[in-house]
């Protein structure tokens, strides 16, 4: 037996356990690689959990539950049921392959069948030979928490010129989280790192629920980067084990982390529709980003489908005669990590991404997304990661393209407003983009939203870290605001805009108050535009 | 092959400049022979203008268009004065906001080329924009020819600008060529219907 396997056993409490009993009083021949977990019901194993299994080194994740029907709580078996299978397509998507993933169901008495299926998928499991995922060691344990390195915080002052902060507020007046009335204040952030206070619980909470939307960096007098202190501000709280609260269970950063395994191969774009004109050869690359992951895990609680957004992209690339090269084993950009503090995965992500992209020989990258723009186009080379090749948004295309003439917007009788990126329209300083395209479209009406452009309030959170009941009322004011403008469709740029405002809109008690039709400006633009 | 072109509108538009550029261009750029006969008189100064170009690759004996293979017209009176010799292979390009009405019984292209060059800054490069368009379209001259026909003809200083402009037209002509045979293959939108 390979002792390197390892499979973690989720087992409920009540049928099977009795099962597995039977093995042990039996001494049957349970295998080592099987590590246990008893647990009360297979339906609490969240998809978040099941992920972290994997990213934590397991080979193989068996969970083990009740027959449908003889279930304690009722709803366990489906959904148990559900939440493999989410997560299975999710490692077919990561290239990790669903099969390592097992739901079944025994009896109490069922010992016999228990064993055979252990026996079976530990046989199987074998076969597969270990993951590609590969985890970085944890950080050294600090002598003592409380004590942040001093030098590293006067560091970060000197380099972001903290001192310059004349403590006059603007960022606070500024500050969405801090208008919905979250007890938060950037300048407070501001004056604890100077004091030598960040370990107090208050600013941690803060430090963790910044939004890094850039709004008070713009108001800022005094010109403090606030976003890119925030940044390495959570990478020294990361050093330190100090950990944010991450949204989702974690799923996303698991997801995330184990893609800064360098045998990792995902296999994307398996499912794309088969009008869409792909070339292998093509020295342009269409890079689609993380939002197939995103709509196979929201798909559980909200109706959104942000992979659209990826084949319209490549219609519109189609309808230009633009016939792009994808990459199956794609990876994520890093953006998420490298915001939420985890900057050792964050560099392993960006060294293998540039590794691979740098090695196809393209000369030009198109995303859709704002945040791999971003991370791709500045952060990389900022942080030393240089790209051969050029990394150009969609709308950047699109706008050169439809500027040649000859093309056309057929009109649609709806009424629009638009909901900024805040890493293309602050960050990137892009914000006439998306509004050039927006300019040609033929809507009924345009109305801006009364904070728009680089005034523009966030979605509600940034890289999956610190959502809280202040993201939700920050996403109702946005929709509000939306409303208010008399818009029937919303137009979007970057898919998480999508999922956090579609999130709020599921307010049982507000449902019509906050309904909108969503739509992505580039799903608008390929659903509108003609040749002449 | 003998293409016999006429370019017409008001005068002042620059229909003679452009009339002498395509003529340039595929003499001293393409090697080709060309004439070109120009409108005197009351026309070029205000009226209905027009230029008449041949290009050959053998020496020409009539410099004067008897039926045009190309007209480009830039005004609703130089359309009215030559519409009527069109042949049904014939090519015609317009300024679209210049020359409203047409009954063409050929090839019909459009742009508004008067206002592209409003939104570059000067509407006296309505003509070059023509011309890139007209270069895009017909081939009758190559770019590079017309290209560097139009920075020698154009004032000192303004060369980038016209590039620009012929640019700016050029594309638009390519992707109106683009279009039209998208429509022709059923492809009109992005999404498939």
């Amino acid at each position: 037996m390979n002792k390197q396997t390892k499979i973690i056993l989720f087992l409920c409490n009540w049928g099977p356990h009795a099962a597995y009993l039977s093995l042990q009083d039996e001494k049957q021949n349970i295998p080592e690689a099987v590590h246990m977990v008893r647990i009360p019901c297979t339906g609490r194993v969240d998809r978040a959990l099941l992920l972290r299994a994997f990213a934590k080194g397991a080979d193989g994740v068996a969970m083990i539950g009740c027959s449908p029907g003889t279930c304690r709580y009722g709803s366990g078996t489906p959904t148990a049921i559900r939440n493999t299978q989410d997560t299975g397509t999710i490692l077919d998507l990561m290239g990790i392959g669903q099969e390592r993933l097992r739901f079944a169901t025994f009896l109490p008495e069922q010992s016999e069948e228990l064993l055979e299926f252990l026996q079976t998928f530990l046989h199987d499991i074998q076969k597969l030979g270990p993951t590609a995922i590969t985890t970085l060691p944890d950080n050294p344990l600090p002598a003592n928490p409380l004590n942040l390195p001093r030098e590293e915080v006067s560091a970060l002052v000197n380099t972001y010129d903290i001192h310059a902060c004349q403590d006059c507020g603007k960022c606070s007046s500024a500050c969405p989280l801090a208008l919905v009335g979250k007890p938060f204040s950037a300048r407070g952030i501001a004056t604890a790192v100077i004091n030598n206070e960040l370990y107090k619980t208050n600013v941690q909470e803060n430090v963790w629920s910044c939004l890094t939307c850039g709004l008070c960096y713009e108001r800022c007098p005094s010109a403090v980067n606030f976003p890119a202190f925030i940044k390495e501000l959570r990478y020294l709280y990361q050093k330190n084990t100090i950990q944010g609260n991450e949204a989702h269970g974690g799923f996303l950063h698991s997801l995330m982390r184990s893609m800064a395994s360098p045998d990792l191969t995902p296999n994307r774009y398996q499912n794309i529709p088969e009008k869409l004109k792909i070339d292998p050869d093509s020295n342009i690359l269409f890079y689609g980003g993380c939002a197939p992951y995103f709509d196979i895990f929201f798909s559980k609680h909200i109706d959104v489908n942000t992979e659209k957004i990826l084949f319209d992209s490549i219609r519109l690339l189609n309808f230009f005669d633009v016939h792009p090269r994808l990459l199956g084993d794609e990876r994520c950009c890093g953006h998420d990590l490298l915001w939420s503090g985890e900057q050792r995965h964050f560099k392993e992500v960006a060294r293998l991404n540039v590794e691979r992209l740098n090695s196809l020989g393209i000369e030009t990258m198109i995303t859709t997304c704002p945040e791999c723009y971003m991370t791709f186009k500045t952060t990389y080379p900022d942080m030393g990661f240089q790209l051969n090749f050029e990394v150009v948004h969609l709308y950047d295309f699109l706008e050169k393209e439809i500027d040649r003439g000859a093309v056309e917007f057929t009109s649609f009788d709806k009424a629009v407003t638009f909901q900024d990126s805040c890493r293309l329209c602050r960050l990137e300083d892009r914000q006439e983009l998306p509004r050039q395209l927006l300019a040609r479209l033929q809507p009924n009406t345009f109305t801006e939203m009364r904070e728009s452009g680089k005034g523009s309030m966030c979605c509600g959170n940034t890289a999956w870290t610190g959502c809280d009941s202040y993201s939700k009322a920050m996403q109702v004011k946005r929709l509000q605001q939306a409303k208010e403008t008399g818009a029937e469709l919303l137009i979007t740029s970057c898919p998480k805009c999508q999922i956090h405002l579609q999130c709020a809109m599921q307010d049982p008690f507000r449902e019509e108050e906050l309904q909108i039709e969503m739509l992505d400006l580039t799903s608008v633009i390929a659903q509108t535009i003609t040749w002449k | 092959m003998q293409k016999e072109i006429i370019v017409t509108g008001f005068g002042g538009q620059g229909i003679i400049l452009a009339g002498r550029i395509l003529g340039t261009a595929a003499s001293l750029g393409d090697n080709k022979e060309s004439t070109l006969v120009q409108a005197y008189g009351p026309e070029s100064r205000g009226g209905a203008c027009n230029a008449q170009v041949i290009i050959s690759d053998t020496p020409i004996h009539y410099p004067y268009v008897k039926i045009p293979h190309i007209l480009v017209a830039m005004s609703q009176a130089g359309y009215d004065k030559f519409s009527g010799l069109l042949q049904e292979d014939s090519i015609l390009l317009t300024d679209q906001d210049l020359v409203p009405t047409t009954n063409a019984p050929c090839a019909h292209y459009e742009i508004a080329a008067t206002r592209m060059a409003e939104s570059l800054g000067h509407k006296m490069m309505a003509n070059i924009i023509m011309i890139g368009f007209f270069t895009a379209i017909t081939e009758a001259v190559s770019k590079n020819a017309a290209l560097e026909t139009v920075n020698r003809s154009v004032p000192k200083g303004t060369e980038e600008k016209n590039q620009k402009a012929f640019n700016k037209g050029f594309d638009y002509g390519l992707s109106t060529l683009k279009g039209k045979e998208k429509r022709a293959a059923g492809m009109t939108g992005a999404i498939a219907q």
